[in-house]
């Protein structure tokens, strides 16, 4: 921050009263603890913006802050509380500690509005183990193989035994344990010829750029043609997955799916319970269980009810139709116990295999004895699906993963 | 520099010369473009589709009254598309006609400044002034993330390498404007050099403004009609809502058959030009078409 803000010219200008570059310090360091990355630079631009264009009421202010302080709309949801909280009223440090509750605009907004819903969605539903098994992450795992460091030793032997043990059915250590095991696992979505060329002898187009040059060793004869080709990619690999109440079983074997997905496969990846929320960012993360821990945090709706159709919808509409759907693969792991109108999700889950190229969903109890795909969400979404696995252990996943490879 | 802070002294001055090339821009987006023009800094617009990203550009070339220099993005867009190229048929004729003339031509010769073609970014590090050009980088998520490396030097600098010239520094920096849809995150680095502004529909009043600026034929009370019409659209449960565009469209399509009035009638023919896909038709339609046009 510059030292030089002329804070009595500013006080002239009409903020009167307030001490514009305190007040700027104040902010960038609210907004950084409350998740928005105010760097310096960033900082320093916000001061050179109040030097240029000498903002005369809060208004001005604001918009300034806001172009030169966030970058995306989440941020800037985070800056207008922050913003708000700075200039329009009386701010206290305190509330702003970066407790990990706090500062989620989407844990305070729009977790508290449906209040009855958690809870007696939860019980209504199959939960068979209530244990731990959520991404409290880091505290907890460590902890827990302390207790019981032999079992953990038991475990390390038996890969085999833990490849056909039911997620669901599997302790934290154990779950620990399948984490090294999953982050083995190769996800290879089928290739797709991209808009990009690569120089190639067997080529249809002419390198012109290589060719002239290749041209200079035979004095300017151009002898040898360099051919290019387009080349192959990766299509875009996207999973959603459902962390609601009837999941949790399975959810944190899930998750760490989705870790190795978007580290090895560059994958998307989201959670849905009540709402859709954005995880990829998270799990870019190196370390699982700091990426689990932070993708628990992004999500306000762990374990709650489900809600797949609106999900589904959302994903449509603000991630699918836009380009991330077009053309990719997409997992949906979900036991499909819909709250809502099945009828929704089956127009949802038409839409998006409309964009995908393929849709492959995942049901954790589709391995269950006396199964039937009947439950209303699931029924309404099968017509749409490509392929319907279940996945209900590791060496399931080998299924999952065979489903993703095909051409 | 000084040019532009005296053409553009303060955010106001921006929004009323805005206004005079027709773009109606509130606070929030004149603030974002001042900052991006003074400062200088690149702008990165995001907001729905038809919110007026590109526009915002076209208008700001329009009040400094330089060229707008335009790259619009694909997936495979690479360095010989967007920064330059040489010409090679040229550069092969010239030493054919060396040859034959028996004279002797240099490799420096070959890769100078007369056989480069410029490609928008480097046109943009050229443009001679006397004041700088706008840049506009649009839907820079439908390049692939390998792209967005290009331009950093750009957007930091001002500057670009080309290995056989060496750098090339530009004499006006261009004001450069990045739009993105996002499809898909664009890349930290990429949005650290950038300021950022996302737009949203424009409220009620503006939204009339806008219309009836772009469709001067229209009468206000059309204009009010359908800018409610597109507001109440909006809340309607529809895969693609209508942006400001779509707005303007209407009125157009509307103003071109001679309507004057918004009615049921004439909002099933010309419905096809705010919503582009069958299931949002049905939608709007089931909500019922008087509702849409009269909103009861």
């Amino acid at each position: 921050m510059r030292g030089s803000l002329g804070v009595a010219d500013l006080a002239d200008r009409g903020l009167a009263g307030v001490d514009l570059a305190a007040a700027v310090a104040g902010l960038a360091q609210l907004l950084h603890q409350a998740g928005v990355p105010v760097s310096p630079d960033r900082a320093g631009r916000l001061a050179v913006a109040i030097d240029v264009a000498a903002p005369a009421t809060n208004d001005d202010l604001y918009w300034l802050g806001r172009v030169t302080l966030s970058s995306s709309p989440t941020e800037i949801e985070i800056y207008d509380r922050v913003f708000h909280q700075v200039f329009r009223g009386i701010w206290d440090p305190a509330d702003f500690r970066g407790d990990a509750n706090t500062p989620s605009s989407k844990s305070t907004q729009r977790g508290n509005s449906q209040p009855g819903l958690n809870g007696d969605d939860r019980a209504s539903r199959p939960s068979s183990t209530p244990s731990p098994t959520l991404p409290s992450g880091t505290a907890n795992a460590p902890a827990a193989q302390d207790e019981a460091g032999e079992s953990v030793l038991a475990a390390m032997s038996s890969d085999e035994r833990l490849r056909t043990q039911q997620f669901a059915t599997m302790t934290p250590e154990e779950l620990a344990q399948l984490q090294r095991l999953m982050s083995r696992l190769t996800l290879a979505p089928p290739p797709r010829r991209s808009r990009r060329s690569v120089r190639h002898h067997g080529g249809s187009t002419i390198d012109l750029r290589a060719s002239m040059q290749r041209s200079l060793r035979t004095s300017g004869d151009p002898v040898e043609l360099v051919r290019r080709r387009r080349r192959t990619r990766q299509r875009r690999l996207v999973l959603l997955c459902d962390i609601s109440g009837s999941m949790e079983p399975y959810a944190r074997a899930y998750l760490q799916l989705l870790h190795s997905a978007v580290g090895g496969a560059n994958a998307e990846a989201f959670v849905f319970a009540t709402r859709l929320t954005r995880v990829t960012r998270m799990m870019r993360n190196t370390n699982p269980n700091h990426a689990l821990y932070h993708a628990g945090r992004a999500a306000p709706d762990w374990s709650g009810g489900t809600r797949i159709g609106p999900a589904i919808k959302a994903f449509n509409d603000n991630f699918g139709r836009r380009g991330m759907a077009r053309n990719a693969i997409l997992v949906v792991v979900s036991d499909g116990w819909e709250r809502d109108d099945p009828a929704l999700l089956g127009r949802e889950m038409e839409r998006l295999s409309r964009l995908a190229y393929r849709v492959i969903w995942v049901n954790p109890r589709k391995a269950a004895d006396g199964f039937q795909p009947t439950v209303g969400g699931m029924a309404a979404a099968l017509p749409h699906v490509d392929a319907f696995v279940s996945g209900h252990s590791l060496a399931a996943i080998d299924e999952l993963l065979a489903a993703i490879a095909v051409t | 520099m000084s040019y532009l802070a005296a053409v553009l002294p303060t955010i106001q001055t921006l929004r009323d010369r805005l206004d005079a090339v027709d773009y109606l821009a509130d606070e929030g987006m004149a603030s974002a473009l001042f900052c991006a023009v003074r400062l200088p800094q690149p702008l990165l617009l995001e907001g729905e589709a038809g919110v007026g990203k590109t526009e915002a550009a076209k208008a700001i070339a329009a009040v400094l009254g330089t060229p707008l220099i335009r790259l619009q993005c694909y997936e495979g867009i690479d360095a010989s598309e967007a920064l330059y190229e040489w010409n090679y048929q040229r550069q092969l004729l010239s030493i054919r006609l060396a040859e034959a003339s028996g004279k002797a031509v240099h490799e420096s010769e070959l890769f100078g400044p007369d056989y480069l073609i410029a490609r928008p970014l480097l046109q943009a590090i050229q443009h001679p002034g006397p004041t700088s050009a706008v840049l506009l980088i649009d839907e820079i998520d439908r390049a692939d993330d390998e792209f967005e490396a290009f331009l950093f030097e750009l957007l930091a600098e001002s500057s670009l390498t080309i290995p056989e010239l060496g750098t090339q520094h530009a004499i006006h920096p261009p004001i450069v404007i990045l739009t993105s849809n996002r499809t898909r995150d664009l890349h930290d680095a990429l949005k650290r050099r950038c300021l950022y502004h996302w737009i949203g529909y424009p409220d009620l009043h503006r939204a009339i403004a806008i219309i009836r600026r772009r469709v001067p034929a229209s009468t206000i009370s059309l204009a009010a009609q359908v800018a409610a019409a597109v507001d109440r659209l909006r809340t309607l449960d529809i895969q693609k809502a209508p942006g400001i565009a779509e707005a303007i469209n209407w009125t157009l399509a509307l103003d071109l058959l001679g309507i004057s009035s918004l009615d049921e009638s004439s909002a099933l023919t010309t419905l096809g030009s705010v919503l582009k896909y069958r299931e949002d038709i049905d939608v709007a339609k089931e909500r019922g078409l008087a509702w849409i046009a009269g909103g009861s």
